[in-house]
């Protein structure tokens, strides 16, 4: 008999629910935000604490089971994020995975969430036929998180460099508020950028102190500032507020009629340089380690542009990227990390704690 | 009400002032970080942190997205970010009035925003760039 994993994630923002099977992977994963959408809450769309938790746990574990055909009598455990994120949040995960771990007599299993950013395209990798080669580097990027990390072996984690200031996608979404085109608004500036020119605009690298492997963001975000002061585009942001309160789903047509050449260009330059920062610490990580494989996870691994600079042929080993809706956070990778802790048995009981700092390596 | 002005030539300097003011109030202490992106708010927090031995200079990161990152064992400083946040009920949803009330340091950003949830009694740290590497700071005690 296969296992079946229920998987439960609600680190921060998003309240999600996956099923996931030794055989078949993934089942079902369902993320309430994405389905708040089509009214089934009235509308209401899950964020931020635990209050909205609270309120979208119960349907949307409800609807990920049905979707993978699978009831509470079918389940071989029970997996949920233990850390890190919001205290508040994640205890409404793990209250209810304990419920239903003591109420059915199912082992409960404890993730840590950005391990399961990686299981993410493990899982993926797996159901495509395409196994991912030990030792691996994993980047881990999204709007709270930017980790790179050695993989010796599947299971084994090695940090080599972080974030000393903002996360990637922070700075996407902070850069995306300050030219006025709302928040987080890291998506759009990676749909415009293609139309502007990266050259015509200089902005500057970081230099680390330390870990060469760290990253920061801080002082490009900046240099973004200055540059927008030094040109005073009062009247340009201020006319991208207005065609973004006119409208809550803006096509690329609508915000490029909104934005002159010169911030396009501007837009190319800083979608450039977030990208070769993240890909030459890899560059340096990949020929420090002799790595077999590249993995990118993380909200930010939806950025077209630095999906598409990985894959031009510039590492010697292949590059892995989870599809759009297992970049962002879901529940998907909680339960397929859960698979190989459940095939060892590393369970956890009923004290486990919700771990706000909780580290990987 | 006691107001000082401080002048940092760089990162290094603005954390090497957060480490000397962190360990000078008793706590529980609220200390609000005031000025716009790129003003230094994450930097002097550093400092903070560090100068009261929560954790390394290079730990303590953007807590923009995950709202509250926690220092220390047990932890001794809260910093937390309500750049996200829009409403007064939003705040209280991530229980600020319970973390204040604990014997730590709270690091708040963007919280002057929200007047109504400020105690009294708070430190006020306001960060102006130069326009370079520079940084003005005023330190504001309000006694409550």
């Amino acid at each position: 008999m296969p296992d079946l994993i229920l998987g439960i994630e609600s680190s921060c923002d998003e309240t999600a629910a996956a099923v996931v099977c030794s055989d078949r992977g993934i089942l079902s994963s369902v993320v309430a935000s994405q389905i708040a959408t089509h009214c089934k809450y009235g509308g209401v769309v899950p964020e931020l604490a635990s209050r909205e938790h609270l309120r979208a746990i119960v349907p949307v574990v409800r609807e990920a089971l049905e979707r993978a055909g699978a009831g509470f009598d079918s389940l071989s455990a029970v997996a949920v994020t233990e850390g890190p994120g919001l205290v508040g949040s994640l205890l409404v995960g793990l209250t209810f995975a304990k419920a239903v771990s003591a109420a059915r007599a199912l082992p409960l299993i404890g993730v840590n969430h950005i391990e399961g950013h990686i299981h993410a395209v493990l899982i993926e990798s797996r159901a495509a036929g395409a196994i991912v080669q030990f030792p691996a580097l994993a980047l881990v990027a999204s709007g709270g998180h930017t980790h790179l990390f050695e993989l010796p072996e599947e299971g084994r984690y090695r940090l080599m460099g972080k974030t000393r200031d903002d996360a990637a996608g922070e700075a996407f979404d902070k850069v995306a508020k300050l030219l006025g085109f709302g928040y987080p608004g890291g998506p759009v500036l990676d749909a415009l950028a293609p139309h502007g020119d990266a050259n015509a605009v200089r902005l500057p690298f970081s230099k680390m102190k330390g870990n060469a492997l760290d990253f920061s963001f801080s002082g490009l975000k900046t240099a973004m500032l200055r540059w927008v002061q030094a040109r005073g585009m009062d009247d340009e942001i201020a006319a991208r507020r207005a065609v973004l309160r006119s409208s809550e789903h803006l096509s690329i047509e609508e915000w490029l009629a909104a934005t002159p050449a010169t911030t396009l260009n501007a837009i190319a330059a800083f979608q450039r340089v977030v990208i070769e920062e993240l890909l030459r610490r890899l560059d340096r990580a990949a020929e420090e380690s002799g790595a077999q494989a590249i993995i990118v996870s993380g909200g930010v691994a939806c950025n077209q542009g630095l999906r598409r600079a990985a894959t031009a042929g510039r590492f010697p080993c292949p590059v892995y990227f989870p599809t759009p809706g297992l970049s962002t956070d879901n529940a998907a990778m909680i339960a397929a990390a859960a698979l190989g802790k459940f095939s060892r048995g590393e369970f956890a009981d009923l004290t486990l704690k919700a771990k706000a700092g909780l580290t990987l390596a | 009400m006691k107001r000082e002005i401080y002048r940092t030539a760089g990162e290094e300097e603005t954390i090497a002032l957060g480490r000397t003011l962190g360990a000078r109030w008793p706590r529980p202490c609220v200390i609000l970080l005031i000025g716009q992106m790129g003003a230094g708010k994450t930097t002097i927090a550093k400092g903070i942190a560090a100068g009261v031995g929560a954790a390394a200079e290079e730990e303590v990161s953007s807590p923009t997205f995950p709202l509250i990152h926690e220092y220390g064992d047990p932890v001794s400083v809260y910093h937390i970010d309500l750049y996200r946040l829009d409403t007064v009920e939003e705040v209280e949803r991530i229980g600020l009035d319970e973390i204040m009330e604990r014997h730590a340091i709270v690091l708040l950003e963007w919280a002057e925003r929200f007047p109504s949830i400020l105690p009294s009694r708070r430190v006020e740290i306001c960060m102006e760039s130069d326009g370079d590497e520079g940084r003005s700071i005023e330190v504001t005690e309000h006694d409550g």
